[in-house]
């Protein structure tokens, strides 16, 4: 399909688990995980929409809350564009020891 | 200290109970969100942007050191080893999970603590003048009547679902060292002409997106009546609140639209019927709960004391500590000590669990096993004897708390902002620890003398903003963090709201901007005792807005 009028976008499925609070991500596979990099990107308003109803749906089955889609910087960093969404992907900017990185450490 | 009668013990214990329940009905899913979020925060459990928050009430800001280090203890087996003092005087855990709160709040409960009405529309957490028992000028002891107000709002029916969120602040000194007139209702404890010691009641004031300045509701309420007056005031409050709007929700709003003099005349009327409810505490009571704020036992010492005054003139950071951080104490040879937990560069009002346990220890040897928590996020050893107080420094110095800063412009409130928050829009912190990097050396702290700065990282105003010297304003301006200035704020007994001003500044340019301001103010001062607040009233907004933004 030709797709030139759309507009582009970058957007993650986001949240926090209900049980413990840490700030997750959706991925392909369907989990929910620690790192924005492995997240599950939506590049048309489709698949945004689609994104929002998994998050609806992981809501109403009390898996996770405060759920959002939002927008990543394009590529495999997929960094959050807006700073909030940046300092909860990454940990408190002024305690670099309780940071967490983008993408997943190396075993 | 006040110390846990068996009603207390029970109410705490059915509590922890009943929520622990409403966990586990949580986690199973028999409770959505919806049902449980006002439940959570009805016991101080909030989520932020990286976990839970769990926020812990210490009562008019007095702790004891098995208090102290049982906080300690769950910042490290709970959180990640470190807890937020905030300008409600209370502790806040930032890492919590909510499968484990059930078994902090037994922990807490087992030192006589809890996060009851640390947040939800009811009244909160009592603040009090940091000082209280030890201060000079002071009336009455304002942890007698804040304790009495804590166990009459514990869970009060009438009032757990107010319009909104409902803050005390109670002082009992000439000095204001807690912002009563920012508060709902703040109470300045007062004598009257007969010598008899009753109650100024200021109702109305608060930060937020509407700062107001509580005016003066009642003059003088007699000290067996205060109770009944207060229920009156949340009365009228509780029946004509805006619920139709957050944002007008507040009893500051009422007063204001009613106007202070109708507000007291609706009290009035209201007040018969609260007295003949019984609600005021008798006598007999207030004595009971008086006794448990007996002072303790001092020694008898001739000051001078000459060890004291000899450190004094032989080290002159010591010096320099003595004169910022200790206040008078009103039994001679003993000094208050504020415990500056604004280390240069660090992060204002959090402690790790190390330097907790490091504080404890210390305030049972030196201070009598009691530590207060004041509204600008320090800690306060009260007791502490002047011949002590080189040691005091010294250890101080270890655990990395003896900047000799309280007062001046390193001595910065700061919410958590950005960097915690779910509500901000800009970051606090991070331009807290650059202002004090900036104004680290100490003989320039001195030269500019008294003058707080507070920042708050959205309109919520957590961080005061408005009753700074300076105050900074986060806000988010298209994805980027602008800070406005307001200038001309007191949260003293002179209390006043700041100015905005003029257009924001970035990140990068808000530290220069402050030391414009200062740099302004040492320009223009009439001589070097005249404090920048003092400056900014004689001279007005004009010439700091000239150094800013040039004429315009």
């Amino acid at each position: 399909m030709h797709m030139s009028n759309a507009k582009v976008i970058n957007k993650v499925l986001t949240a926090n688990r209900l049980r413990n609070g840490e700030t997750v991500y959706y991925t392909p596979a369907g989990e929910w995980v620690l790192y924005v990099s492995q997240a599950r990107v939506a590049t048309t308003q489709e698949e945004a929409d689609e994104l929002a109803k998994i998050g609806a749906a992981a809501y109403a089955a009390n898996l996770v809350i405060d759920v959002a889609v939002i927008d990543v910087t394009p590529g495999a960093e997929k960094k959050p564009s807006h700073i909030r969404e940046l300092i909860r992907a990454t940990g408190p900017t002024v305690r670099a020891d309780l940071n967490k990185p983008i993408t997943p450490p190396k075993k | 200290m006040y110390i846990y009668d068996k009603f207390d013990h029970a109410i705490t214990s059915e509590r922890v109970a009943e929520f622990s329940q409403q966990v586990t009905r949580r986690l199973a899913g028999e409770l959505s969100e919806d049902q449980f979020r006002p439940l959570r925060l009805m016991n101080g459990l909030y989520l932020q942007l990286h976990a839970y928050m769990l926020r812990v009430a210490i009562p008019y800001g007095t702790l004891s050191t098995k208090q102290l280090r049982k906080l300690a203890d769950i910042a490290k087996k709970y959180d990640r080893d470190y807890g937020h003092f905030t300008t409600r005087q209370n502790l806040q855990y930032n890492w919590i999970k909510l499968e484990q709160v059930p078994e902090i709040l037994a922990e807490l409960g087992s030192v006589e603590m809890h996060a009851n009405q640390t947040s939800g529309n009811c009244i909160r957490n009592v603040t009090a003048d940091q000082f209280a028992g030890v201060a000079g000028d002071e009336v009455e002891d304002p942890r007698i009547i804040s304790e009495v107000i804590r166990q009459w709002s514990t869970f009060h029916p009438e009032f757990s679902f107010l319009p909104r969120k409902f803050k005390f602040a109670v002082t009992g000194a000439a000095k204001d060292r807690a912002a009563i007139q920012f508060h709902d209702i703040g109470i300045h404890i007062v004598k009257n002409d007969a010598g008899e010691i009753g109650y100024a009641v200021y109702v109305g004031g608060g930060m937020g997106r509407t700062p107001v300045v509580a005016p003066l509701i009642k003059p003088f309420v007699a000290r067996h009546e205060l109770l009944s007056y207060l229920e009156a005031c949340l009365r009228v409050y509780n029946m004509h609140g805006r619920r139709d709007n957050i944002y007008k929700a507040r009893i500051k709003i009422l007063v204001r639209d009613l106007g202070p003099v109708e507000y007291a005349r609706q009290v009035e009327e209201m007040w018969p019927l609260t007295r003949a409810s019984g609600v005021d505490v008798p006598a007999a009571e207030v004595a009971r709960i008086q006794a448990f704020f007996a002072p303790p036992v001092y020694e008898t010492i001739k000051e001078p004391v000459a060890a004291f005054e000899e450190s004094k003139k032989r080290d002159k950071a010591f010096a320099n500590w003595v004169k910022n951080n200790v206040h008078p104490h009103k039994v001679p040879g003993y000094g208050a000590v504020t415990i500056s937990l604004k280390p240069i560069g660090g992060i204002p009002g959090d402690a790790s669990s190390a330097q907790m346990h490091q504080i404890a220890d210390l305030s049972d040897k030196y201070s009598l096993g009691e530590v207060r928590v004041t509204h600008v996020q320090n800690l306060v050893l009260p007791n502490v004897k002047q011949a002590d107080l080189f040691a005091v420094w010294q250890r101080l110095g270890e655990i990395g708390f003896a900047e000799s800063n309280i007062g001046l412009i390193t001595d910065i409130i700061a919410c958590p902002g950005l960097d915690y928050c779910s509500l901000a829009n800009a970051r606090s912190i991070a331009i807290a620890q650059r202002l004090s990097e900036h104004f680290a050396d100490v003989d320039r702290q001195h030269d500019i003398g008294s003058l707080q700065i507070k920042i708050s990282g959205c309109i919520n105003a957590c961080g005061h903003h408005h009753a700074g010297h300076i105050g900074i304003l986060g806000v988010d301006r298209a994805g980027q963090e602008l800070y406005q200035l307001t200038l001309g704020g007191a949260g003293d007994e002179t209390a006043s709201i700041g100015t905005l001003i003029g257009p924001g500044f970035t990140s990068d340019d808000v530290v220069g901007a402050i030391d414009k301001v200062v740099e302004t103010y040492r320009g223009l001062r009439q001589n070097a005792g005249e404090t920048f607040i003092e400056a900014y009233r004689r001279v007005g907004p004009a010439p700091f807005k000239e150094a800013l933004y040039g004429r315009r």
